[in-house]
């Protein structure tokens, strides 16, 4: 994946190399699940309850850094992860299967790897608990126009429980 | 916005938008009701619905048209089914029937919490409301939800004195949604009820056209050899039921009816692409249990029996009498749906079309093949059985018993079975596979533990669960704890008992002519309610008053319901706080049951 990043970044030099860099500093972050608000250009915060998200959407500027505040109203165990709509359709299906069948839809969440996107990067995401407060800082890519911020968990995002970043 | 927002705003912006745009059609509405309307729930008023919390009902008998003949149905304001009651969480409902027919009549307001003698059982709560007179129901609306009303006065249930109530939430609701459809599914008969339940009673399958012949033996011995078709052959004699009575009224006198619509009107549900549909459906029939799939799309259920469960993505779900389930769907592409409910006993379906615009229609798929009670007998019979005689089972439909792989069948005796005598061995546990159960000091099972003899897991006769996914009661989980957390202080087993030749239904072998007096819940006890089913067919049961929280084993998030089915030889446990002080009804919601005598008095005090 990095690669084919490097050469398309050839072609098209000064873009895809922003847009590159955007997404590795999103993920170091992520993946360090530490906050930095010196990074950040400005903090969103959102409530997840059972079973949505407020706001309902966002609007980004590509380019820009965020710091996600995501506040667990709800009572159940929720996720946060950005991809846009293809992606979060995979990871959803990925998510039931590793469920596995009845009763216990909760089960297979948590350790897994996330499907990649179809921006080349892996989905930022986090897992909050009920009642935790969590921060995600992430970076708005520049290639494309929307995208989404969703809850997997099986019967989530169906149930409403996603919002939209619109570009 | 902040959460308070939400709270004066139960609908998402999303919706109110929806709402707003769809003003314009009101004028092209009519006098149908609003849950009939294909756009469905919008701001509009119309006539049909009847929004709380003063409402006002006068049921007629009038002739109206049932799938293009006249029919001599129970009208409620004019419809039949009746309107849609709409009240809000938290109202004093005023509800004023009045009795315009030359018998007496009655409403029961089916799942709701409320005071005894408003809860519409004519000998039970109260004396019924005689012709001419008007009773008014009051009482708090103390829930949210979707529900429906029905009479409680001989059979006229059967002829159409039913209708959908929806409770709108006071705070917002564990899901968003842009548009919702009531589904109310009947079972219609242009027979007399009282004939149909006299050809029960003097005629053993009068409406089953599906009964095993001579030829259907010398297949069976065929496939399974001589001795084990002998031995099933004899086991459905001394039962006194055909292994295909899979329901004792079908398809053969029901017109199967959704939102009063055959399946050959085919009643539009409109959604525009994109959107998040509510389906509240609800199984109003007399006795006739569905599998509600909708081709093409997910159903994501998010309640049942009006209270909300976390939500689960299934493809079909199977709804027993007078239960209800909210599902969410979204279709995204412009193109029909068709809403399919398929009778269980595949003698018949109801059927609308989820669609775009109005008039479409899409595939019906075709009904599946009529289930053998003998494989769910054989299911729950194997510890019974030689097991090497399941070598000549080839090429049967092993369907209903994909759920038993790995199961230990050590677990299985010891288990009681005396009132089975043809069938030892019925039932087996959900979850066989060694699972340690929590018990409490005093021997019995910890709070919400599935009882051994369950099948939470297992839809029941006539699914492949390899198929499709299916809902399954299992699949039920609360999102938090209801609030008494109490260990049940003592347990009741009732056991549902029937003769199926000579159609009797009881509660432990005794018909509520029978039996002297009521059960007794000790006011404010926590109680264990067991009930066993020792007949070969589903019973909806359904306590008046009081909820009953399903132990299906999800622990302190157990469901809780108002109807709870039984499959044949399955053993199901419900917790009950005995908070509701007064003389209440529980009973079998299938219509001739209950008649035949399937019906107690619980009287808490």
């Amino acid at each position: 994946m990095r690669t084919n990043y490097l050469m398309l970044g050839l072609l098209t030099i000064s873009l895809s190399a922003l847009t590159f860099t955007a997404w590795a500093a999103g993920q170091h972050e992520d993946s360090q699940h530490s906050a930095n608000n010196a990074e950040a250009d400005r903090t969103i915060s959102v409530e997840a309850g059972d079973m949505w998200f407020d706001p309902e959407d966002i609007q980004v500027t590509a380019g820009e850094t965020i710091r996600f505040e995501i506040i667990n109203n709800g009572s159940l165990e929720h996720e946060f992860v950005i991809g846009d709509k293809a992606a979060q359709e995979e990871h959803r299906i990925m998510m039931q299967e590793m469920s596995g069948g009845h009763g216990d839809a909760h089960g297979g969440h948590g350790g897994h790897d996330m499907a990649e996107g179809e921006h080349g990067g892996q989905m930022p995401s986090i897992t909050i608990g009920a009642g935790e407060t969590k921060t995600l800082v992430w970076t708005a890519p520049s290639n494309v126009e929307s995208l989404e911020y969703a809850c997997n968990i099986p019967g989530h995002y169906e149930s409403g429980m996603y919002g939209d970043i619109n570009f | 916005m902040t959460r308070s927002n939400f709270i004066s705003h139960p609908l998402s912006r999303r919706q109110v938008l929806k709402g707003s745009a769809a003003l314009g059609l009101g004028s092209a509405m009519g006098l149908s009701p609003a849950w009939a309307n294909p756009w469905g729930r919008t701001n509009v008023y119309s006539k049909g619905v009847e929004e709380g919390p003063e409402v006002s009902l006068a049921i007629r008998r009038e002739s109206i048209p049932i799938d293009g003949q006249e029919a001599s149905a129970f009208s409620i304001n004019g419809t039949s089914p009746g309107p849609l009651i709409r009240l809000k969480e938290g109202q004093d409902a005023v509800l004023r029937v009045t009795n315009l027919l030359d018998e007496s009549t009655s409403i029961h307001w089916h799942g709701l919490i409320l005071p005894p003698e408003m809860d519409g059982v004519p000998g039970v709560s109260f004396a019924g409301i005689e012709p001419g007179e008007t009773f008014t129901y009051r009482f708090p609306v103390r829930q949210n939800g979707t529900y429906w009303y029905h009479s409680h006065s001989g059979m006229q249930e059967q002829l159409g004195h039913v209708g959908p109530l929806i409770i709108d939430a006071a705070e917002r609701e564990p899901f968003r949604y842009d548009r919702e459809h009531v589904l109310l599914l009947t079972d219609w008969t242009f027979e007399d009820p009282m004939s149909v339940f006299r050809n029960l009673k003097t005629m053993e399958g009068y409406y089953n056209f599906q009964e095993r012949t001579i030829a259907d033996f010398f297949a069976d011995v065929r496939q399974n050899g001589l001795t084990p078709t002998v031995e099933m052959r004899s086991m459905w004699a001394k039962m006194r039921m055909s292994s295909r009575d899979i329901a004792d009224v079908t398809g053969s006198t029901y017109t199967y009816l959704l939102n009063g619509h055959s399946p050959e009107e085919n009643w539009n549900a409109l959604y525009k692409p994109g959107e998040r549909v509510r389906l509240r459906v609800i199984n109003g029939s007399a006795m006739s249990y569905f599998d509600v799939r909708i081709p093409g799309l997910k159903l994501t259920v998010v309640a049942a029996d009006g209270q909300p469960v976390q939500p689960v993505p299934v493809d079909e779900f199977r709804i027993g009498v007078a239960e209800t389930y909210d599902v969410l769907v979204s279709p995204e592409d412009d193109q029909a749906y068709t809403i399919f409910a398929e009778s269980m006993d595949r003698s018949g379906y109801a059927r609308a079309t989820l669609a775009p615009r109005e008039g479409m229609q899409a595939e019906t798929p075709d009904r599946r093949q009529i289930a053998d009670r003998g494989m769910e007998a054989m299911s729950v019979h194997m510890d019974g059985m030689d097991h090497s005689g399941m070598s000549n089972m080839q090429g049967m439909d092993h369907s209903g018993m994909s759920n038993m792989d790995g199961m230990d069948h050590s677990n299985m005796e010891g288990m009681d079975h005396s009132a089975m005598s043809g069938m030892s061995g019925m039932g087996h546990p959900t979850g066989m596979t060694g699972e340690q159960r929590n018990t409490l000091a005093n021997g019995m099972l910890a709070s919400g533990e599935a009882q051994p003899g369950s099948r939470y897991g297992q839809v029941g006769i006539g699914i492949d669960p390899n198929e499709r996914r299916v809902l399954v009661y299992r699949d039920l989980k609360a999102f938090t704890p209801w609030p008494d957390r109490r260990e049940p202080g003592r347990e009741l087993e009732l056991h549902l008992t029937g003769n199926m030749e000579r159609y009797m239904w009881s509660f432990d072998g005794k018909k509520f002519s029978e039996v002297t007096g009521p059960i007794h819940f000790e006011k404010d006890e926590r109680l264990r309610l067991i009930l066993i089913n020792d007949t070969m067919m589903e019973h909806p049961i359904h306590l008046h008053g009081m909820w009953m929280e399903l132990e299906n084993g999800q622990g302190e998030l157990i469901p809780r319901k108002h109807t709870l089915n039984i499959k044949p030889g399955e053993r199901v446990s419900a917790l009950i706080t005995a908070d509701a002080e007064g003389s209440w009804a529980f009973h079998c919601h299938l219509l001739y049951h209950m008649d035949a005598g399937m019906f107690r008095v619980v009287q808490v005090s």
